[in-house]
């Protein structure tokens, strides 16, 4: 059976230094559903290499390939309804609530799943939000979760998450999680997901692409990265989180 | 107006040079960039009318309104730098918009079919929806990089090229078409147009030239929604690439 999404030597370039690669031959597969985290320091083009996934930006070398099919047999509005791509900094679409949810319904003309989205608003922290209530007047942690159930309604077999938890609170983060977690285990849906927190990271992740040096260093089952990480890129990495860790105040 | 008369015209030019040395705006080179051009470009065109209303062949007719066209087409494309194909585009909705007016304007026997109502009423019709085009370009480029996020959120979410840009499009559209109908409520009372000025100043009876100036008018409010439905039907697919990924 083809891979759910498999990468053959993956570059991009710089847009503002040609020749100069942010990352290159990344050579990859996700041969059956499963949670990979994506970590790495900032700035080694994690954010691009799920944009480029999400078909946002267009790759310098290599091929992608979804099921077998590459963005053009597909054709790109019928992969980027399957590997959808939900952006770190949400953006709600001129309108309700409501609008944002139904989004979906409309763009493809499909029944609006009301239900499914009351169920999903409730898991994410939104159960008590008035739909009828602007969105652009919603904080950032209610634009995120309102961004990620409008694009779960989309029912995609990839999810490409960029740091989608990141403005949330604890509580609001922990039932995100669940809720991506279920979804991937009742729905088989593969989640790609971009963090830079390492409870996360252990909680959720299956599998770990560790990103450094505009390479992939580093592509192993959670458990054998944080216990053992092959790269000295990858130790560094983990242990300066360590020594962040334990210089962290504590909190009364 | 003899030429003598002309040349005295020129104290207006002299004045603005004046000012903007007084000033030091710098702008004595435009101006006299500007002077020159005007003086020629209408001198020119003056001699080309005079040859075509005398030898009266359609031949020269389409020449002077093909040249219209492709003048427009390049000036109101510049609004457009960067995207493929502007041209083009913009060529051919300018050319189906004057088409399509002048047509209905025959047909509905509103002007007579001689090259001194064709020429001229063309080239308004022409200059309107240039202005038009080049405002939706305008409109369409900064709309699209305000709302990127918006765009991309629609992608996302499966949404085809048309559906991703359809707000941004509505908004340029809108926008390209206020200053036509904006025009339009004020018109009489802050200034005397065109067609009108030039009717009464030739002699014709100010009732007769208001008549074609509402002529005019209510042609530039079809002519204005024609451009800016074919220029936006046309040109928003320039603002992605092949596989519907947004231009950087």
């Amino acid at each position: 059976m083809a891979s759910v999404l498999s990468l053959e030597h993956l570059g991009k370039q710089l847009p503002t230094q040609q020749h100069t690669w942010l990352f290159s031959d990344i050579t990859v597969d996700i041969a059956s559903p499963e949670i990979t985290l994506i970590m790495g320091k900032s700035g080694q083009g994690k954010s691009t290499l799920l944009r480029l996934l999400g078909l946002l930006d267009t790759a310098d070398d290599g091929t992608i390939r979804h099921l077998g099919k590459t963005p053009t047999e597909w054709g790109p509005e019928k992969w980027r309804m399957s590997v959808s791509y939900v952006a770190q900094q949400p953006v709600m679409l001129p309108g309700s609530v409501e609008d944002n949810l139904r989004a979906v319904s409309r763009l493809h003309k499909r029944p609006f799943e009301t239900e499914l989205a009351r169920t999903w608003m409730e898991a994410v922290g939104l159960g008590e939000m008035d739909w009828s209530k602007q969105a652009a007047q919603l904080s950032g942690g209610e634009r995120q979760r309102v961004a990620l159930v409008r694009s779960l309604l989309l029912h995609p077999t990839v999810l490409l998450l960029d740091e989608v938890t990141a403005s949330l609170d604890t509580i609001s983060k922990r039932a995100t999680e669940e809720l991506l977690v279920d979804l991937h285990r009742r729905e088989g849906t593969t989640l790609l997901w971009i963090t830079h927190d390492w409870e996360q990271a252990r909680a959720v992740g299956q599998r770990i692409w560790f990103l450094a040096g505009g390479r992939l260093l580093e592509d192993s089952p959670a458990d054998r990265f944080f216990e053992g990480p092959q790269t000295q890129e990858a130790q560094e990495f983990l242990s300066a989180h360590l020594v962040q860790k334990e210089d962290a105040p504590c909190l009364p | 107006m003899s030429s003598m008369s002309l040349w005295f015209s020129l104290t207006f030019v002299v004045i603005a040079l004046l000012l903007s040395m007084w000033q030091k705006l710098g702008l004595e080179k435009e101006i006299a960039i500007g002077t020159v051009r005007c003086a020629v470009q209408l001198l020119a065109i003056g001699y080309v009318l005079q040859f075509v209303f005398h030898t009266d062949h359609p031949i020269y007719q389409a020449l002077v309104i093909a040249m219209m066209i492709g003048v427009a087409s390049w000036n109101a494309s510049r609004r457009g730098d960067g995207l493929p194909g502007i041209l083009w585009r913009v060529t051919a909705s300018l050319t189906v918009t004057a088409t399509l007016t002048m047509s209905l304007l025959l047909v509905l026997g509103l002007i007579k079919p001689t090259p001194q109502y064709l020429i001229p009423i063309t080239g308004m019709i022409i200059g309107n929806s240039m202005i038009v085009a080049g405002l939706f370009l305008s409109h369409m480029k900064r709309e699209t990089e305000t709302a990127r996020g918006e765009i991309e959120a629609l992608l996302c979410l499966g949404a085809n090229k048309k559906q991703a840009i359809h707000g941004v499009l509505k908004r340029a559209v809108k926008a390209s078409m206020i200053p036509t109908f904006d025009t339009m409520k004020t018109i009489g009372l802050v200034q005397l147009p065109g067609t009108m000025t030039g009717m009464i100043i030739a002699g014709a009876n100010p009732l007769e030239a208001v008549r074609y100036q509402i002529l005019i008018m209510f042609a530039f409010s079809s002519s204005a929604a024609i451009s800016a439905a074919l220029i936006s039907a046309l040109a928003y697919s320039s603002w992605f690439t092949r596989e519907s990924m947004l231009r950087p």
